[in-house]
């Protein structure tokens, strides 16, 4: 144990202006500086450690293979402090990773990194990554991806299915109908800008695809992981599909973990998620 | 809020202590004792609120993650009931030694109140009281639902199905208290009065990321505390 421990070193910090709660976690020895770090995001609003402790285990296997890793907790999620301003949790959220990437160039060296998140962690890493030439990559497990023609078709599909979803379209009161009305007036109504934008209307705002074309003209990587198919994914090419300029240029890998939940339950594709980060990371 | 790494080299644990926001009187301290799994994934936010809580009372809190869980060094797979008791008592040992205190409160939630009760049996006269929020009360029972969500070894298994708490509560201090939120016909059968509280229940996943706490319940422990 002690040898093993002895490859990485965790350390825990205040991070920022709000004292962001974090864990920095450094290899042993310590990585060249113009290697990027790892930022890890929380996933809604568990804490740092994430579920099943996976955002542990993960920084500790990074910190093997020579990588420096921070995870930390947003301002009112986990042990950090909320804010005392007015600031919507969406600007805050993105606010933090910037002061935390500030702390971390000031404090530590680091010039560059690559954020990590899941769910709504991976929302905030595309959110924020077009904005900060720092950033050079992006790990995203099960993004927000608009609805695409193809994803209308396989839900028509798998709604015909079912007798009841005839009377509900019948009746007027079909999910698919509100859903295509949703689309079409969020399309209409939507600028493709920041203001006004929260996590709950980002899957029919035109600014997330601006966000994905921004990182990728700036040559962000991406590896993107998808687990089992869900209401919101449908099929397997549904990111290039709605994002294809992410997928120009092979700046983008696609990912799926058919037998893995959301939330990474089960030792085994936690084990198969850390092994294809770091090849991905290798693979540059 | 500081975040600190207490414990020896092999058993590093990551922990949170608040100073007690005011000084009034003699300075009090309470150690806090997470659950286990995902309850403890759950859990987390409402165990802050209540450290924050106890803090603004007059509290020196530290809360901390049990070796091989949370941030604490270790893997999951070297967690263990043993190993988990004798990190509490490395947290007294902090707290006592940060806060200047001579005896501390205990308050463990889940298996956390489990943990607790094997440390204030056996260290009476450092735990001026014990707080028990919804403990463990059969641990076969327990051992299925913990098996269904974490990635535990069948040792753990095998300490967790042999908890017992109506025995264990023999020893326990004088000033004592078991709250519940959820009622159950096995607290009759503990033999000592349980206090039942109408709030969330801070390690379930539905509730939690619906953003309730169980205030109600928190409340009742500061003010028992008092």
């Amino acid at each position: 144990m002690a040898a093993v421990e002895a490859a990485y070193k965790e350390q825990a910090a205040l991070l920022g202006r709000h004292s962001l709660v974090g864990i920095v976690t450094r290899p042993a020895p310590a990585q060249h500086k113009d290697e990027p770090a790892i930022v890890i995001l929380n996933t809604g609003i568990v804490h740092r450690v994430g579920h099943h402790r996976m955002y542990v285990s993960l920084s500790r296997e990074l910190a093997k293979t020579g990588r420096t890793v921070v995870r930390f907790d947003f301002a009112g999620i986990g042990d950090s402090k909320p804010r005392s301003d007015s600031t919507s949790p969406l600007m805050a959220s993105l606010s933090d990773i910037r002061e935390v990437l500030d702390t971390l160039e000031k404090t530590h060296g680091m010039k560059k990194f690559i954020l990590v998140g899941l769910c709504s962690g991976a929302d905030h890493a595309v959110l924020y990554a077009h904005t900060d030439a720092r950033v050079v990559g992006l790990v995203l497990m099960d993004p927000t991806l608009p609805p695409t023609l193809r994803y209308y078709l396989h839900y028509v599909m798998q709604r015909l299915k079912n007798i009841r979803n005839w009377i509900s379209v019948a009746t007027g009161r079909s999910g698919l109908m509100r859903l295509l009305s949703t689309h079409v007036l969020s399309s209409v109504r939507s600028k493709p800008q920041i203001e006004g934008l929260s996590l709950q209307n980002l899957r029919f705002s035109s600014y997330l695809p601006q966000c994905y074309r921004g990182a990728a003209e700036r040559g962000v990587r991406m590896l993107a992981v998808f687990t089992s198919v869900s209401v919101r994914h449908t099929y397997k090419q549904q990111m290039t599909d709605a994002f294809p300029e992410a997928s120009a240029g092979g700046k983008l890998r696609l990912e799926f973990f058919p037998e893995s939940d959301h939330l990474f339950s089960g030792e085994k594709v936690r084990s198969r998620l850390g092994a294809v980060i770091c090849d991905w990371l290798d693979s540059r | 809020m500081n975040p600190l790494f207490i414990g020896t080299a092999e058993r590093r644990l990551f922990g949170l202590y608040e100073p007690a926001a005011s000084a009034r009187g003699k300075p009090r301290a309470a150690v806090l004792c997470y659950p286990w799994g995902i309850e403890y994934t759950y859990a987390h936010r409402s165990m802050r609120q209540l450290a924050s809580r106890l803090s603004a009372a007059g509290f020196h809190t530290l809360r901390f993650d049990y070796f091989g869980t949370g941030d604490s060094s270790g893997e999951m797979d070297q967690a263990s009931l043993v190993g988990s008791s004798s990190d509490v008592e490395a947290a007294i040992e902090a707290l006592k030694d940060i806060a200047g205190t001579a005896r501390v409160v205990l308050i463990g939630l889940r298996v956390g109140a489990n943990i607790a009760v094997d440390v204030a049996t056996r260290h009476k006269s450092e735990v001026e009281a014990l707080v028990l929020w919804d403990p463990i009360i059969s641990g076969a029972k327990y051992a299925e639902t913990l098996q269904e969500d974490s990635d535990v070894s069948d040792d753990v298994l095998r300490e967790i199905r042999a908890i017992d708490l109506t025995a264990s509560l023999n020893g326990i201090p004088e000033r004592s208290m078991i709250l519940v939120t959820e009622r159950s016909s096995s607290h009759a059968q503990l033999g000592v009065p349980v206090e039942f509280v109408s709030a969330a229940c801070p390690w379930v996943e539905a509730i939690t990321m619906s953003g309730a706490l169980p205030v109600p319940a928190m409340q009742r422990i500061e003010e028992w505390l008092r």
